[in-house]
């Protein structure tokens, strides 16, 4: 079991390690890195709008979908006041509301 | 120097708390699936990677071959080659002792506090990075703990609705950085491909869905440069 462990520790250190390696000799020029550059929003967005958007395995894009309204919300706080804290709790108040 | 142990403590928080559910849940269901509590902790201190980790048990349980699991695991982590692309201009100057410990703890949840353009730059962001990606490493296994030693006594957390909290804290830190036509349309590329792809259960989805964004934001910021 122990063996297991390791090999798969070795698998998820490989993919985050890889390209932080000196030894892989390339650089990420100008174009590679404007691409790149849209890489944090769009895997964000990736992992929070099937939380928000899919119930049970299946699209629920209704008023009754708790995580909907109380997303809506976290988009309307965040692009307001554009703080971690306000949008976070503002929007999780409004989802235990619903929830 | 102490401000940036704080925010990076402070910025990490909420992900470290929204998070306990999984965290209990990895390590009760190993336990419940025949490791020991050594072996259970193991996992979340040298693979560290929740997805990947509550897959993993199942497959293991199920007595899967070595060689699949592996590959089950390559296929969640995928993500990371990306996250690790996206910093390699910003980390590859600095000395190993940085950029080990920072390769280790590059979760999503790190990755999302990356995006600054300054991110790593200076003693101060990378003491920042250093300690939001530690906490996580620490939270993450003090949940893991907690769901070894009393997994069986708590009732299951994750359908408490705290995947909103990740949601939540997400949209927190995206939505500031639309400032352009580019990353919306990028983000809405993104959004719609990934629920196709959910939909379809497609394994590389969210790798896939990422890369279709980028690329939407490539091209409409390359035009909007050449005008």
């Amino acid at each position: 079991m122990i063996t297991t462990i390791l090999a798969m520790a070795c698998v998820t250190f490989a993919t985050r390690y890889l390209f932080l390696a000196k030894q892989l000799p390339f650089t990420i020029g100008p174009k590679l890195q404007r691409f790149l550059s849209f890489s944090a929003p769009c895997v964000l967005t990736a992992i929070w709008v099937p939380i928000v958007f899919i119930q049970d395995k299946q699209l629920a894009i209704t008023p009754s979908n708790p995580y909907l309204v109380a997303a809506t919300v976290a988009v309307i706080l965040a692009f307001r006041f554009k703080n971690l804290y306000v949008t976070t709790f503002g929007s999780l108040a409004v989802f235990y509301l619903l929830y | 120097m102490k401000v940036a142990v704080c925010k990076g403590f402070w910025d990490m928080l909420p992900l470290n708390l929204a998070v306990l559910p999984w965290g209990i849940l990895c390590g009760s269901l190993a336990v419940q699936n025949g490791f020991t509590p050594l072996e259970a902790q193991l996992m979340s201190l040298l693979v560290f990677a929740g997805s990947a980790q509550l897959v993993a048990i199942e497959l293991i349980a199920k007595d899967t071959t070595l060689i699949t699991l592996l590959a089950t695991t390559f296929i969640i982590s995928a993500r990371h080659l990306l996250y690790g692309l996206a910093i390699r201009n910003k980390m590859i100057d600095k000395p190993l002792k940085w950029r080990g410990p920072i390769a280790f703890f590059l979760t999503d949840e790190l990755f999302a506090f990356s995006h600054h353009h300054r991110a790593y730059q200076g003693k101060l962001r990378l003491v920042y990075a250093l300690i939001a990606g530690g906490s996580f490493y620490v939270a993450w296994n003090l949940w893991t703990l907690i769901g070894i030693v009393a997994g069986q006594f708590l009732p299951d957390l994750t359908n408490l609705g705290l995947d909103f909290a990740i949601a939540a804290i997400f949209i927190a830190l995206v939505v500031p950085s639309i400032n352009a036509l580019p990353v919306l349309c990028a983000c809405l590329t993104s959004a719609v491909t990934i629920l196709v792809f959910k939909l379809i259960h497609f394994e590389f989805g969210l790798i896939a869905s990422a890369l279709l964004g980028m690329s939407v934001g490539y091209v409409l910021q390359s035009k909007k440069e050449r005008v």
